[in-house]
């Protein structure tokens, strides 16, 4: 099963994850990058490797 | 290097590496053609060249900057944010007080931990699912906007500014919406805007005193905060100054000084910035025909043509960043305290990463361009806010003005900061 990690010295809740894969992640009220589903679900597994190619501040990895 | 420039252009086919000096300021008020000849010789030349700082009245010249133009170092500067810092001025060459640069560059000019608590403030604000509320009204002062240009035109003889009638309009009344600025004080937060990140055009400051235009721009901005604070803290709303006045870092509210600054820099960046690329990208659209054309005939085409204005265009044509210790970076050894510039213009038109660079490409995929930033905690926080005025933007323009037709040489902002146009002549033909 692939997993969902945040470096969250690095996160500073940009927002390009939660474009690519919304059923993933959210930034919640506070700024905070929020993972819903830290074991994505096959059809979000595509978004999610965007979203860790994309990510500018390099927080994401997918260990899969 | 970095000598005096001799008298007259540099020859846009070839220029002599030894007298280029981007500190120069004539050097910013050359045709597009000679600045990117200029940044493809360093580019492919020297790109690690050093270059003298422009010289301040009344301040001591300091060390000098490195010039970065290839993606790939610009992008391993970016995203090492611990060896290359931006707390000691990220948007000023000359080493400015501490104080000053952060009043004017706020969390621009802040490293983590702090930046970061910062930036979340806002941070749920320019997500994406949030923007996804603002659409509506995007799409609602885009289209006021083109029909107030639209009207304007026709009660005369059709011609009109699109600096002023179109690109400055539309991010203007977005940004001041989501600040909740009244309408009677946005020509204010205009002009301030324009004043501080003029670049010292002497259009728009006082040549002989621009820091004093500078200190007199961000207190009236500081004075409207104010105003604006105080009714926030009694009638709080749903926008993104009661989010200031009302958020905590670490427990504390913010100063009044640093939710001054927070709030100059969310209009000024989001102002210029996509001012510019509106206008630039109108501008570039009319040189390119066939590709405008397709454009027009494919909305589908939306999503890539905003992400190749951006690298095209390159709206920030810099920032700062300063070595927090000795070391190496691709090769180049550099000392702790050694100040590197990223110019976006140069590694955006980079041959290594972009094919056929100087095109205009607007089906380009992949475009990993640094329009934004590169990779790192400063990537551009009003980056999914900007692709969508932009999008928005050209897709009703070209329903709207269809026969918009660029009549006239533009006129630039003599800026290394912001790759600005003043004015762009146009006028609708009438023929849709």
């Amino acid at each position: 099963m692939s997993r969902v990690q945040v470096d969250r010295e690095r996160c500073v809740g940009s927002g390009v994850c939660e474009s690519l894969a919304p059923d993933v992640f959210e930034i919640d009220d506070e700024g905070v990058l929020q993972v819903h589903r830290e074991e994505p679900a096959a059809d979000d597994l595509d978004g999610v490797r965007d979203a860790v190619q994309s990510c500018p501040a390099r927080a994401l990895a997918l260990a899969e | 290097m970095s000598v005096n420039t001799p008298a007259g252009p540099v020859d846009a086919a070839s220029p002599d590496i030894d007298a280029i000096d981007l500190s120069d300021r004539d050097f910013w008020a050359e045709p597009p053609a000679v600045r990117h000849a200029v940044f493809d010789k360093l580019r492919a030349e020297r790109p690690f060249a050093f270059f003298d700082e422009p010289t301040m009245e009344g301040m001591e010249p300091g060390p000098g900057y490195w010039a970065i133009t290839r993606l790939a170092d610009l992008d391993a500067i970016s995203s090492q944010p611990a060896v290359f810092c931006s707390g000691q001025g990220a948007v000023s060459i000359q080493d400015i007080p501490a104080d000053l640069s952060e009043f004017y560059g706020s969390m621009i000019s802040m490293d983590d931990p702090r930046h970061a608590r910062i930036r979340r403030i806002v941070a749920k604000t320019f997500t994406p699912r949030m923007l996804e509320q603002v659409v509506d009204s995007v799409v609602g002062i885009v289209d006021d906007v083109l029909a107030e240009a639209r009207a304007k035109a026709e009660a005369g003889d059709g011609s009109l500014d699109v600096v002023a009638d179109i690109a400055a309009p539309i991010p203007l009344r977005i940004i001041c919406d989501m600040m909740g600025v009244p309408e009677e004080d946005r020509l204010l937060v205009l002009n301030a805007s324009n004043t501080i990140l003029s670049g010292g055009d002497p259009e728009l400051t006082d040549e002989a005193d621009p820091l004093t235009a500078l200190l007199e721009a961000g207190m009236a901005m500081a004075e409207l905060m104010g105003r604006l604070a105080a009714e926030r803290i009694e009638n709080p709303t749903d926008d993104l100054t009661t989010a200031l006045v009302n958020s905590e870092v670490e427990g504390e509210k913010l100063t009044h000084q640093e939710i001054a600054s927070f709030f100059i820099l969310l209009l000024v960046a989001g102002n210029e910035t996509t001012r510019t690329a509106i206008a630039q990208g109108l501008l570039a659209l009319s040189e390119n025909p066939e590709q405008r054309a397709a454009w027009m005939a494919d909305p589908s085409m939306d999503k890539s043509a905003v992400e190749e204005i951006v690298r095209y265009v390159s709206p920030v044509t810099w920032m700062r960043r300063t070595a927090t210790q000795d070391g190496e970076v691709n090769g180049h050894s550099f000392k702790e305290g050694d100040k590197f510039l990223l110019f976006y213009n140069a590694a955006n038109r980079d041959p290594q990463s972009f094919e056929n660079p100087h095109a205009l490409d607007l089906a380009r995929t992949p475009n990993n361009h640094v329009g934004f930033g590169g990779h790192g905690p400063h990537f551009c926080l009003g980056a999914h806010l900007a692709r969508r005025e932009l999008a928005v933007t050209f897709r009703r323009l070209f329903e709207i003005c269809p026969d918009l037709e660029i009549t006239g040489e533009p006129a630039r902002l003599r800026s290394s900061f912001v790759n600005g146009l003043k004015r762009l002549p146009a006028r609708l033909t009438g023929e849709r």
